[in-house]
């Protein structure tokens, strides 16, 4: 079963005469109770993606397709019902958990305020709020109620913001870049905060991220964006240990553990993408083909695909 | 503890320069300060005033000694509270005339003030919720006359139309509240013009901010989204306009006062000042300058109970 489907999702922001193409017909399914792994270059459209979603992105976006959440068309919904959805259903853990949490409010109004006008007593829902905190390895979470969130530390940040995120058992989670910017210790514990996520809740999971690593642990399948696109989707054992496409070969010999060998070049500009495949100056195997045809993505070996090479030879 | 001490000390140091400033600058405008006595005591004495009434006059208001004594002996008194001199026209205590003074200029000042911040912050948040669309056109275009109109000019036309040719309102008068209303709109104008603008560019700025789009994302109605997230992190730099705008009405009140015969702090200046009565002078200013900063004082404790992030201590 699937519980999110996404058809052709564009997104593009106004910049002067032209516009940026942030995302391009993105198409995927994401299965009930899987991890869904979305990985990719600094600014190859992932966040954009996970806000178009719940509607989060900002009122200059345009942005087409469809997202059918739960048998619901997403984006024909009224915005009360829309409301409904956020933060019970769909849940969001954003890119930057200290950009996040607003830094003039204590941390117990934050994450109290996820239970307001959602049928829950105040108590209770602080009760069910300092219990998932517990269970978020937030040590004494009474105290860091009434701090404010810039006396916490980055990974007790991160923490708070899953225990948001998590109070209403959402059928979705998106969890956006949970390790970026955590030392080692922190990010150990947010792998670990992740996989008991993953294990205890059962739920259903979009995760974003950069950290291959993490996506080895926790998903089960994943997709690969480049410059806005999806270029390979498979199962996350299949991606990370044979890739088929140029561009998730390269990223994957660029992780350390595989000689950290960087991909070469820059990733084209969104305003004026090339013709062609948007990955062809940077890659190893282009041939005349791939400079004048767009490659579409197709079926290939179980998963998808996105290159021309996998059909022309 | 040790900010209170310094800030009252800065506070201290400000008055004393300013006073210091006043009664050297007024004792450089040519003409004995002794003639102009005399002038005031006997009408018609104008060019006659003999040798003998002037040095007697001289040692009586100590005129003959070198001015800063005469200002050290001013301080002095004002010091051990002695008082701040006499009035050389009324020939009363000038602390006596600033009582009877001082709650006309407070009501107008308030006055003012309250319209400036309440209007100009409610028009500033609308014009950022309608950002861009024709509202929020108009508004800006009508604060940038608002801030670019001297108040006299605003004080001057606000009479022709509203007490000349509507009739609804007297041209001058103290009193009642119709009497307020005029000088209270002319003083508030440039202040709500300001306060307008800031609110509108902290409020976009603020709402773009991503505690903003995590507040939406854990479901919260826009009303509370404003109101408890959007609200206090935007009057941080609304607050600080308010106090410089502080300044500026205090000053405004001179000119305004003067046109509306409104019997303020700032008409009895603007009379001394051509009467050249000196201690009066200086008992204004110092009272003028006292109420700015008592003002800012207020506003600076305003703004750490704002941001939990500044401590003073
Ligand atoms: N509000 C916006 N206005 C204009 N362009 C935007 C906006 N938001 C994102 N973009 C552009 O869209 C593209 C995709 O951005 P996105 O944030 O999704 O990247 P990302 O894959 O999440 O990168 P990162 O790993 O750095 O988070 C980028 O080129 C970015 O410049
Ligand atoms: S289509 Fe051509 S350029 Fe693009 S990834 Fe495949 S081989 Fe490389
Ligand atoms: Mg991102």
């Amino acid at each position: 079963m699937n519980l999110l489907e996404i058809r052709e999702l564009s997104v593009e922001f106004p910049a002067g005469e032209g516009s940026v193409k942030a995302v391009s017909r993105v198409s995927f399914d994401i299965r009930e109770g899987e991890t869904f792994g979305i990985i990719g270059e600094s600014g190859s459209g992932k966040s954009v993606v996970g806000l178009a979603l719940l509607r989060l992105l900002p009122a200059n976006a345009r942005v087409s397709g469809n997202i059918c959440f739960a048998g619901k068309e997403l984006f024909f919904l009224k915005p009360s019902e829309l409301r409904k959805i956020r933060g019970k259903r769909i849940s969001l853990m954003p890119q930057n958990p200290a950009g996040a949490l607003n830094p003039a409010l204590k941390n117990g109004l934050q994450i109290g305020e996820v239970f307001e006008r959602r049928g829950i007593e105040k108590k209770e829902g602080m009760k069910k709020a300092l219990g998932l905190m517990k269970k978020l390895f937030l040590q004494d979470p009474e105290k860091l109620c009434g701090l404010y969130p810039n006396q916490l530390s980055g990974g007790m940040r991160q923490r708070l913001i899953a225990a948001m995120s998590l109070s209403f058992e959402p059928e979705l989670l998106i969890a956006d870049e949970p390790t970026k910017g955590l030392d080692p210790e922190a990010r150990a514990g947010a792998v670990e905060l992740f996989t008991k996520i993953k294990n205890e809740y059962g739920k259903t999971m979009l995760l974003i991220t950069h950290d291959l690593d993490l996506a080895h642990e926790v998903c089960d399948r994943i997709a690969v964006m480049y410059a806005g696109e999806i270029v390979e989707l498979d199962e996350a054992s299949k991606i990370l240990h044979s890739p088929g496409h140029p561009y998730t070969k390269g990223l994957i010999r660029a992780h350390p553990r595989n000689g950290l060998v960087p991909l070469s070049g820059q990733s084209p500009s969104r305003i004026k993408l090339p013709e062609g495949c948007f990955f062809h100056e940077r890659c190893r195997h282009a041939a005349v083909e791939c400079s004048r045809r767009h490659p579409e993505i197709q079926n290939h070996k179980g998963g998808r695909i996105r290159c021309h090479l996998q059909f022309l030879q | 503890m040790r900010y209170f001490l310094k800030r009252f000390g800065f506070m201290a140091l400000t008055v004393f320069a300013v006073c210091a400033l006043t009664f050297f600058l007024m004792n450089a405008i040519p003409g004995g300060t002794a003639e102009l006595i005399l002038k005031h005591t006997f009408v018609g004495l104008e060019e006659s005033a003999t040798e003998e009434q002037l040095n007697q006059i001289s040692s009586r208001y100590n005129l003959d000694d070198p001015l800063y004594i005469q200002f050290f002996r001013w301080v002095k008194a004002a010091v051990t509270g002695e008082g701040i001199g006499t009035s050389y026209v009324f020939r009363k205590p000038v602390l006596y005339l600033l009582a009877l003074r001082l709650p006309a200029t407070i009501q107008l000042a308030g006055a003012s003030m309250a319209i400036a911040v309440l209007a100009g912050v409610s028009l500033g948040i609308y014009s950022a919720l309608r950002e861009n669309r024709i509202s929020d056109h108009i508004l800006r275009v009508a604060t940038l006359f608002g801030v670019s109109m001297p108040c006299f000019w605003v004080a001057l036309l606000l009479i022709l139309v509203f007490s000349l040719k509507l009739k609804l309102v007297p041209v001058a008068g103290y009193g009642s509240l119709e009497n307020l209303f005029l000088p209270a709109a002319a003083l508030s104008l440039h202040s709500m013009a300001a306060v307008m603008r800031v609110t509108r560019t902290s409020m976009l700025e603020t709402l773009g901010q991503e505690y903003i789009r995590f507040a939406k994302a854990k479901g919260l109605p826009l009303r509370k989204i404003i109101s408890r997230h959007a609200l206090k992190n935007a009057m941080l730099p609304v607050v600080t306009v308010i106090g410089f705008q502080m300044g500026n009405l205090l000053g405004g009140t001179i000119v305004i006062e003067k046109i509306f015969a409104w019997p303020g702090i700032g008409s009895l200046l603007v009379d001394s000042i051509s009467a050249r009565d000196l201690p009066v002078v200086q008992g204004c200013v110092l009272a003028i300058v006292s109420m700015f900063l008592l003002v800012n004082f207020l506003v600076d404790m305003l703004y750490t109970h704002l941001d939990p992030r500044i401590r003073y201590g």
